[in-house]
This record gives C-alpha cells, structure tokens and sequence, in this order.
C-alpha cells in the first residue's frame, strides 16, 4: 500500500503544497500567491487535495514549513523550519548539491548541504534589502510586472549601480534614475546587480561550493540567477520546481518521520 | 520551598523590576540605578542603599530618548534614556553612568543634560590599561569619586568595614550565580530557559543578601534532583543581553537548554571576586583589573585571540553542542569581535549562529527559523 505525505510550505508571500507517494513521486502541488496569516494556506491545501482527488485523512503524514508554520495545529502532524527543508528538498532534485541559495519573499538563506543534510547556514538581518520583497517593490515602482524583470533586464545594454544596503534608498535612487530618464531596463538590469551582490555577500560567509541550486520564487527571475552567477563565480542550477522546494523538502521528512514512528 | 516555587517568585521580580523599586521607596530604603558595565554596587551596599541595574527594556517603546540619539544607537542605552525621561525611574535616589563602551560614553552626557538637577548622575571612566600599577591608581581614583558622590546621597560617610561586608555580599551573590548557571545547565528540564534568565536578570533588581538566600536554597534543590536525561539539545548562548521571554521561549519550545552562557547582563560581568581582607577599595580595582575575555575590556595579547579561545573552551566544558549569538544592533564592539570568535569556533567545529536582536524587537519569527534549523543543524 502507497504512503502519502503532504508538505505545507507557508511562506511570507505564498502557499505552497506538495503531495508525495511513497517519498518519491509528486501526487500533486498546489501555490496560491498569498501567505501566512491569509486565506492562502487552507487555499492551498484544499486544492492539492482535490486535484489528487484525495482528502486530509488519506494523508499518512503532514508536515508543515515556512514562516506561517505554527498556525496550522489540528492539520499538521509536524512542523520543521524551512532550512531544513529547502536542504532536503534541494538534494531532492539535485543529489550533487552542497550549496542551497534560497530567496523568499523576505528571507535570505544560504545552506551548506553534506550528503543531503543541511550542515550550516546563514539568513539575512531583519532588512529586506536582497529579497523578494525588494524586488517587488522596484517593480512596483517601475510599472512593471516582477515576473517581466528577467526577460527586461536583459535587454540592457548600459550599466546603472543601484545601492544594496536598503530597500527604501534604494527605492529612491530608481526614482531618481526614472526621473533622469534612464532605460528601465538599465535600471532592472542594476537592481539584479544589487540583489546579487548583497546574496553573494551573504553566500560567502558559509562558502560557495558546486553545485549550487537557486531555489524560491526569485530562483524564476533569469536576471537574478544570471547577476548571481556572475557575483559568485559558479553556475546556479535551478528546478521548474523552484517555488515547490520547500514544500517538496516538508513532505520528504514527512514521509521520513512517518517510516520511523511505524517502524518503532 | 519547591524549585518551581522559588522559580515564579525570581520570575515575578524579573517582569516587574518597577514594582520592587516602589517597594524599596515605600519601605523608605534609597535606590542608586546602575547602568552596565562593571559599575562597583559593593559602594552603593557600603552606603546602605539598594543598586538596581538598568538594562533597558523588552516592553517599552523609545520615543522621547529620540530627541538624543541617532537611530543606530544601542536600544538598552536609548531605553534606559527612556526610562529616565518617562518618569518610570524617577524614584531613583542617584545613577551610576559607567563610560566603558562608545555608545555609554556620550550616553552618560545625554542623561546628565536631560536629568540636569532632578537626579544625580555619577560619571564613572574605567581606565583600558586596567593592569598595571597607575590603571590600578587610576580605577581607585575613579572609584573614590564615585564613593564620594554616594556618601552624598546616604548622607553618611562609607567605611572601610562597612565596604569589606558589601564585597563579602556580592562575593556570596556572584558564586550563588554562578553556581546557579552550572546547576541550570545540568537541570534543564527543572529550570526552562525563560526561567533561567529570570533568576539571572532578577539578581540586578533585588537586594543582593535577599536574592542570594533565595537562590542558594534554589541551587541546593537543584543539586539535589537526580541526573538529567535531556534528550534534546544543549548551546552555549553569547552576547550583551538575552532576557527576552519571547526570544527564550523559542528555546524551551524546541528542546533547547542553555548550558551555559557569555552573555553580558549573565555570566560575564560575576567571573571573579574582589578580596575580603585589605584595603576594600584596592580589592575593588584589583577585581576590575582580574576582569578578563569580555569584548569591552583591552586585551594587551588580543593578537592571540584569547577571548575566543575561551568561549570555545567554555562550550566544551559545558557540554554544549553550538553556540546562538545574540548580535546586539548596532554594537560595535561584539560586531568587530565577531570574526575573531567566528574562526575560532570554525576551527574548534562548533557549529554557530548569529541573530541580530535588539530591544524594540517584538516579533522573533526569522529568529524561531533560525534557532528551530540550527537544533537541527546540532
């Protein structure tokens, strides 16, 4: 008989949810762009659940993960920090990786992985400056959308430096910057710079060491991986699956914590 | 008395340090506040008035000290400024300012200006070359201005046998601590970490001689219980301050103790006694001088990275897994020690995590990530 686990990754800015058979083969996932403290999280779940045409008690085990991770007693079996769950489920999709960089909506992390356990790691300050949320806010600025700065920042052709220590001067000098006319491109093309160069420095502090993997929502801007890549000085793998690698990492333990307590 | 008892009476003293200055005013006792650090309360005892340490605040908003610091300044000095100004210490009877960090040494100026004559404030400038013969001098200079200014207050003159029984006091307070930070580390499941900074935190508010009855009965319950079994985790914890509830809570709820600690308000400032015989204000200097591996005091051999060296030892002895950091924003001297304590801890393998805390934080969820990844990480 198949045992199913379900990870529930409720992060800043999104849901994410995971459904596995038997540790190794994705059931169903489910996003819903909202996060902790909103509608999002049961939004989530119920739709996983209903694309797998399963319900809450076919679930063997449920673990849940991410910033909202606490709110969800009565449906979750467990609850593990994100870390660890975005090392597992980065080894998941690549078994090679040592170095996890992973950038939410409003956290920084970059994990050491040693044979698909996290063994170190380092999160940003209380400062949004290098996250999600940073870039969502250029782009709001901008007018552009934030899933468009990928494909737009690369169609500069002219650099402009845009400071990384913090999100609201940084805001400002792309104001300045639109106001002086500069290409938004140019521009988009300069805050990938920055994000990358406030990531890297932070990467630097546990070691960069191949392969190393992207994941999270901003794993999907091209630009960002791109500027890292280059800040870095190795390739940053990435997964279609980026947004689900917490999620995915929640139900990988859940199916692990499951085989144990049956087991004892 | 149980242990879980003397616990919540430690705790009631720690939440509610305003209500036991009120009691010490209503029983018609004088009350000298005590900023950090290294500050002499053996003088203040000497004089027969209470020290209370000021620590800042984990409930207070700072508003009014804004009109003294920048932004970057340390919260436990703008949140002791805070307290001045909002009336919550005009009970006080004096203020010790120590000057050893940059952020205390204009703090001291800013409360004189804004006290002026409602409260005396007592500048205190602990020399750096702390060890030879004229930082010796210069320590007991410093002391005697401050033991005038004392008498003062009290309205009478410190003696030297009055100031010989104030070491003996906190003599017997600081090994009481100390035996308490090796008790709680083998008793975790007796003494939570919430708890534990309690007991500790409360040492600054309470009379000495009181709150060290209290806690030698404490500490011989605790050295009754039978051998711990913890299953869960054990760190060592570093910093200037951890004496949030809500931080420490995070520890309790995933299973990890505190060992033992480097934390500044805890363990750092009661490693060594002043001598109980002899001329009682050279046993205070001489104390001061014994001083060692804080992040505050000159280190004539710091190229040999002793501080570090020590805290890595102080992790093995005490059993602990890793080391949490508590990374006070913005202060400078932790924030230059950090690398020197980072590569030891590299190469002594002690995993380690560092989290920016200060005390206008209300919310600890990217601190719950952290410390939850890094038990772990253990």
């Amino acid at each position: 008989m198949s045992i199913y686990t379900l990870g529930i990754d409720i992060g800043s800015t999104a849901s994410k949810c995971v459904m596995l058979k038997d540790g190794r083969d994705i059931v169903s996932k489910s996003l819903i762009a909202v996060g902790a403290g909103t509608s999002g999280p049961q939004r989530a779940i119920a739709q996983v659940l209903e694309s797998a045409g399963m319900k809450r008690e076919d679930m063997d085990y449920v673990l849940a993960t991410g910033y909202g991770r606490n709110s969800l007693e009565g449906v979750a079996d467990h609850q593990m920090s994100e870390l660890s769950c975005h090392g597992k489920g980065a080894a998941f999709l690549f078994p090679e990786v040592h170095t996890v960089i992973d950038i939410g909506g409003q956290d920084v992390k970059v994990l050491q992985v040693e044979n698909g356990v996290m063994t170190n790691f380092v999160m940003n300050d209380k400062c949004a400056a290098g996250t999600g949320r940073f870039l969502d806010v250029m782009a709001r600025v901008l007018e552009v959308k934030v899933e468009d700065l990928g494909t737009l920042g690369a169609q500069s052709t002219k650099y402009v430096g845009i400071s990384s220590t913090c999100t609201v001067f940084a805001e400002s000098e792309v104001i300045s910057q639109l106001a002086m006319d500069t290409d938004k491109r140019d521009i988009i093309n300069g805050i990938h710079k920055s994000v990358a160069s406030r990531v890297a420095g932070l990467a630097h502090r546990v070691g960069i060491r191949d392969q190393v993997v992207m994941t999270g929502g901003v794993a999907q801007n091209t630009g960002v991986v791109k500027a890292l890549e280059e800040a870095l000085g190795h390739t940053i793998h990435t997964s279609p699956l980026t947004q689900y690698n917490g999620a995915l990492g929640a139900a990988l333990f859940g199916y692990q914590r499951y085989l144990k307590e049956h087991q004892a | 008395m149980s242990i879980d008892v003397l616990l919540k009476e430690f705790q009631e003293v720690s939440e509610h340090p305003y209500k036991v200055l009120s009691q010490y005013k209503a029983e018609g006792k004088k009350v000298i506040g005590v900023l950090p650090y290294y500050a002499p309360e053996e003088l203040v005892i000497a004089a027969g008035m209470v020290p209370m340490g000021i620590w800042g605040s984990n409930k207070k908003t700072i508003a009014l000290a804004k009109e003294y610091c920048a932004t970057f300044y340390c919260t436990i000095a703008q949140l002791a400024l805070e307290m001045l100004l909002d009336g919550t210490m005009d009970q006080l009877d004096g203020i010790i300012t120590p000057t050893i960090c940059d952020t205390l040494r204009p703090m001291s100026q800013n409360i004189r200006v804004a006290m002026g004559d409602k409260l005396p404030c007592i500048f205190l400038a602990h020399p750096q070359y702390r060890r030879p013969a004229f930082g010796m001098q210069f320590t007991v200079d410093q002391y005697t201005n401050v033991k005038k200014e004392l008498e003062k207050i009290a309205g009478a003159e410190i003696t030297d046998e009055a100031l010989r029984g104030a070491i003996k006091t906190m003599n017997a307070s600081r090994a009481a601590r100390r035996e308490f930070v090796k008790l709680a580390g083998q008793h975790p499941e007796a003494v939570s970490a919430v708890l534990r900074s309690a007991v500790l935190r409360s040492a600054w508010f309470m009379e000495k001689a009181e709150h060290t009855a209290k806690l030698q009965q404490l500490n011989a319950e605790l050295a009754a219980l039978p051998a711990s079994n913890w299953k869960g985790k054990k760190v060592l914890t570093s910093g200037i301050i951890c004496d949030n509830p809500k931080l420490l809570q995070i520890f309790d709820d995933n299973g990890i103790a505190i060992a033992a600690d480097d934390v500044a308000q805890e363990s750092r400032l009661i490693r060594v006694d002043a001598a109980e015989t002899g001329d009682p204000m050279m046993a205070l200097a001489q104390m001061y001088a014994d001083q060692d591996y804080d992040v505050l005091l000159f280190d004539e051999k710091s190229s040999e990275n002793r501080r570090a060296d020590y805290v890595v030892k102080q992790v093995k002895e005490s059993g602990a897994q890793g080391l949490i950091l508590f990374m006070q924003q913005f202060c400078d001297p932790e924030e230059m020690e950090y690398p020197y304590l980072k590569k030891a801890l590299d190469a002594a393998g002690i995993p380690h995590v560092k989290l920016g805390v200060d005390q206008q934080m209300r919310d600890f969820g990217q601190a719950s990530t952290a410390i939850q990844a890094f038990a772990d990480v253990l």
